[in-house]
């Protein structure tokens, strides 16, 4: 249901949306983003008569757009006022930077300590998790339920529309966002504020266990995100000593039954079904979640449907009515969150896949 | 009187080309006169009913744009301007997501919505001194964005699963068509031009101006519910088979009057036809643009439609 | 044919029209005069059932106008309005045959007898090679013209005109009211006529209404309802009277 594949590649008019929205709206809460750093530099300067003609002269931004310096002046100083009220008692220590590169090449100053981090993508939260660092995740998504205790960590809104002022609200020194949620506008945003942007990108099985290092050096949880990765590499590795069917059967993985979105070849699931032993039809089709015609579908007569559960989702489409797989029921539900995310739990949907394909046909 | 039925033998007959091309066309390549079991179920399973449905519904929004442009004076109108998509989306979309897959609830609560939206214009336009044009279509621009906000606060509340297929769907989508769907629709676009077609002289007069039309004997009351009814009905049975499939309902019955002229006893049942043609061939380019995969096929009567448009307009 | 038993219009609060009388019989023609905002187009408008009388009735051939269908009065009355326009490219042909839209059928293809009645209007109003012409690539005077044709081919022998003259030439002018006179005298019709002309009125007119603030000032013949008084009151303009030396009718100058 709640799932980065749903809310984030699906080309699906809502991203387009978002998109612009997030041009649309970051240019405010930007300002603000750069007046709290500015603050501590600055902070003697502003009296309190001073911050609250600030605070009043918030309500301005909004209808006039002239004299931007007075204005920014001004909105600098309301912001300060709040700041120094809400963020005096504990502001991270300023410590030694050092730089990390990104999954987008992005040289990332981060802190030597990570006390404060938001994921803004439910794979990342697992991931964090996982990498034994979910304690110092101060923001999530509302899509982030995964594991239980992501359930009450402060929601910042949700993969597509993060909400930038609730992010700046929980004072992250680091915001993790996933290339997938198409974050990229969001990432230039903030670059350069207190809070380092940081891309998790996660585009193959192999990925995840490197990454999960990644987010151990990153946290200083290095031992626990190692031993994180090693029990996934170890899982990825015995699913492929199982003995395999001589053939890979050929899996259609169905996103959604009315309009048949499916995988393409940009899409991990690809990767991650023929690392299962199967051999998805739609491999070659470009792009990540294409919209598959019909036709198509029926002629690529799968043997195997994988439905990646959901309510939009609980039988084949009509056009594979006579295929293979609906004839010898080789139709499966996979739990959609599993098979979505990113995250450690593809382990899961591997060994999951494996077992589905090497089963045999029902009928026979 | 020769010339029209020229244009009309060759409308049948562009009808019959467009079919057959779309029929034999597809992201899949098929014998069509030898197919082999695989064939067949491409061709009668999911290419032919879907070619089918879209030239029902480019005849029913054609027929809803030609005589909506004629009752209200206005070349620019369609059932866009006035919200009777917006409310037959908003139907469609509570349909969708209260009663779910029960069958019939689409285009009933479609037609329910496009109704609604259509009455609730009538009724803002209307004054103590009668219905004036521009009032029709202010109101008809308020309630299409008031539904279009309806419209984005439920999607934007509702589980992004399953509006997934909604929001395409509302771009205007072929690849749902069933031979029920056609059914529905064919049943909508044959009374949509008999109905509308009888109503044609009157709003030939209508077209001239409502003094006019009432001086002449049109009862104007009356031909106004027979179109905004009729109206409803086709833009109901559209969308709920296809979602909003725009443009089609403003270029058609356009070119159509640039051939014919104005006279609406030729324009409407013309646009019928030509609006059928349109949309086939339009799907027939969403199936194969980009075949495996599928464009909506709203997104290329937008494309085609949109600089048509334009250039229609300034040449006239 | 028509009558108009003390009608009163409204719009809104305000009396447009006060207890007005008009009485229209076989052959005759009657001229409504008055400045502008006297009420004269109401009037037209409430004897063809555009504008309800508040209070009186409108009675065509002995039964209430309200009663009638809008084929059946449309069959009777035909109205010549002021300007229209439309954004559509409609022919004068067309336009015309338009007229005959209360005596079409169902899907209402005109037959030969209606092509050979638009014609026939289109001749009268010096229109004949006018028919392939557009409506919007028409002169003001020349749509005028057209708009009275389809008026003419309803076949209503009831005509109401409002300011049928207006945008015309002389020789145009006076062709249109010796048209519709000619239409009374040999062929029963009858005609109520709009006009400012006050010379064309009496040259023409059997009986000529003289409306005042939505009221009736006068009315009678010529000689009896353009008094230089009358006109003094009426239109606040001082005038001469005395017989047209070619016709002998009323002749009216002002002076300014």
């Amino acid at each position: 249901m709640k799932s980065d594949l749903r809310n984030s590649r699906m080309p699906s008019v809502f991203r387009v949306k978002t998109r612009q929205a997030d041009h649309g709206d970051i240019r405010r809460p930007v300002f603000l983003v750069r007046n709290i750093c500015a603050e501590r530099k600055s902070r003697a300067f502003f009296d309190l008569g001073f911050g609250m003609l600030g605070l009043g002269s918030i309500e301005m931004t909004c209808c006039s757009v002239k004299r931007p310096i007075i204005l920014l002046l001004l909105i600098l100083a309301g912001s300060v006022l709040v700041a120094c009220d809400r963020q005096e008692a504990e502001l991270p220590a300023v410590a030694e930077k050092r730089v990390v590169k990104d999954d987008l090449g992005r040289a990332v100053r981060l802190p030597e300590t990570v006390t404060r981090a938001v994921s803004l993508a439910p794979s990342i939260t697992e991931m964090v998790f996982a990498a034994g660092a979910g304690d110092r995740l101060v923001g999530v998504t509302s899509y982030c339920d995964y594991p239980a205790a992501a359930k009450n960590i402060q929601k910042v809104g949700d993969t597509q529309s993060p909400n930038i002022e609730a992010i700046i609200a929980v004072r992250p020194q680091l915001i993790l966002v996933s290339t997938a949620s198409q974050l990229e506008a969001f990432a230039t945003a903030l670059e350069g504020q207190s809070a380092a942007v940081f891309v998790v990108d996660i585009s193959k099985l192999d990925d995840v266990p490197d990454r999960l290092r990644r987010l151990g050096q990153i946290f200083g949880t290095g031992e626990r995100a190692d031993l994180a990765a090693i029990e996934i590499e170890q899982r990825i590795a015995a699913v492929e000593r199982r003995p395999r069917p001589e053939r890979p059967p050929r899996v259609l993985l169905q996103i959604s039954e009315a309009d048949l979105f499916t995988i393409g070849r940009d899409s991990f699931i690809t990767e991650l079904v023929e690392r299962a032993g199967g051999a998805s039809v739609t491999a070659e089709i470009p792009g990540g979640y294409p919209k598959l015609n019909k036709e198509t579908a029926l002629a690529l007569d799968p043997e195997v449907i994988i439905l990646s559960d959901s309510s939009d989702n609980r039988n084949p489409n009509d056009a594979m009515k006579n295929s293979s797989a609906v004839r010898s029921g080789r139709v499966y539900r996979v739990n959609a969150d599993i098979l979505s995310r990113p995250g450690p739990r593809l382990a899961d949907a591997l060994e999951q896949l494996a077992t589905l394909f090497r089963q045999e046909p029902a009928g026979n | 009187m020769k010339r029209a039925n020229y244009i009309f033998l060759l409308l049948i007959a562009g009808l019959a080309a467009a079919v057959a091309v779309a029929v034999s066309v597809g992201s899949e390549s098929v014998s069509v006169f030898a197919p082999d079991e695989q064939g067949r179920a491409i061709l009668f399973d999911i290419r032919i009913p879907r070619v089918l449905l879209g030239a029902c519904v480019g005849a029913s929004l054609a027929l809803a744009g030609a005589s909506l442009q004629a009752l209200l004076r206005n070349p620019l109108a369609e059932p866009y301007l006035l919200g009777v998509s917006n409310g037959a989306a908003l139907g469609t979309l509570i349909a969708f997501v209260l009663l779910g897959d029960v069958a019939g609830a689409r285009p009933v609560l479609a037609f329910a919505g496009a109704g609604i939206a259509t009455f609730a214009v009538y009724q803002m336009a209307r004054s103590k001194a009668g219905m004036n044009v521009e009032r029709l279509v202010l109101a008809g621009v308020i309630i299409t964005t008031f539904l279009s906000s309806i419209i984005v606060l439920l999607t934007s509340l509702l589980d992004a699963a399953r509006l997934r297929g909604y929001t395409f769907w509302l771009l205007g989508d072929l690849s749902q068509a069933t031979y029920n769907g056609f059914y529905m629709t064919l049943a909508a676009a044959v009374a949509g031009t008999i109905v509308l077609t009888s109503q044609a002289r009157a709003l030939n007069l209508m077209m001239i101006g409502e003094r006019d039309a009432f001086d002449h004997g049109v009862e104007i009351g009356r031909v106004r519910m027979i179109i905004f009814g009729m109206a409803s009905v086709l833009v109901g049975t559209s969308v709920a088979a296809s979602g909003s499939v725009g443009y089609v309902g403003l270029i058609v019955p356009h070119i159509v009057r640039l051939v014919v002229g104005s006279d609406n006893r030729l324009v409407v049942p013309m646009s019928a036809f030509a609006g059928a043609i349109f949309v086939v061939l339009a799907d027939t380019v969403a199936r194969t643009a980009i075949a495996p995969r599928e464009l909506p096929v709203g997104a290329i009567t937008a494309l085609i439609g949109a600089p048509l448009f334009i250039f229609l307009l300034r040449r006239s | 044919m028509l009558e108009a038993r003390n009608i009163s219009v409204r719009y809104g609060p305000c009396d447009v029209l006060r207890e007005v009388s008009l009485s229209l019989s076989e052959g005759r023609m009657v001229a409504l005069l008055g400045p502008n905002g006297a009420g004269k187009t109401t009037l037209l408008k409430a004897l063809n059932g555009t504008l309800p009388a508040a209070e009186g009735s409108v009675v065509l051939d002995g039964r209430p106008l309200a009663e009638l269908s809008r084929r059946e009065a449309a069959r009777r009355v035909a109205v010549v309005a002021q300007e229209n326009e439309t954004k559509f490219p409609v022919t004068v042909v067309d336009f015309v045959l338009s007229g005959r839209f209360a005596h079409g059928g169902a899907f209402g293809w005109e037959r030969a007898e209606d092509v050979a009645v638009a014609e026939r209007a289109l001749a009268e109003c010096d229109l004949e090679k006018y028919g392939s012409r557009l409506m919007n690539q028409l002169s003001g005077g020349e749509r005028q013209r057209v708009v009275l044709a389809r008026a003419l081919a309803t076949e209503a022998k009831i005509l109401l005109l409002d300011e049928p003259t207006a945008n015309l030439d002389l020789a145009h002018q006076a062709m249109i009211f010796r048209l519709v006179r000619g239409r009374c005298d040999a062929e029963g019709f009858a005609a109520v006529v709009i006009t400012h002309d006050l010379n064309l009125a009496a040259e023409f007119a059997d009986e000529l209404i003289l409306l005042h603030r939505g009221g009736l000032f006068a009315a009678g013949t010529a000689e009896e309802v353009l008094s230089e008084a009358n006109i003094a009151e009426v239109f606040g303009v001082r005038s001469l009277r005395d017989a047209n030396p070619a016709t002998g009718k009323v002749r009216i100058t002002p002076i300014f």
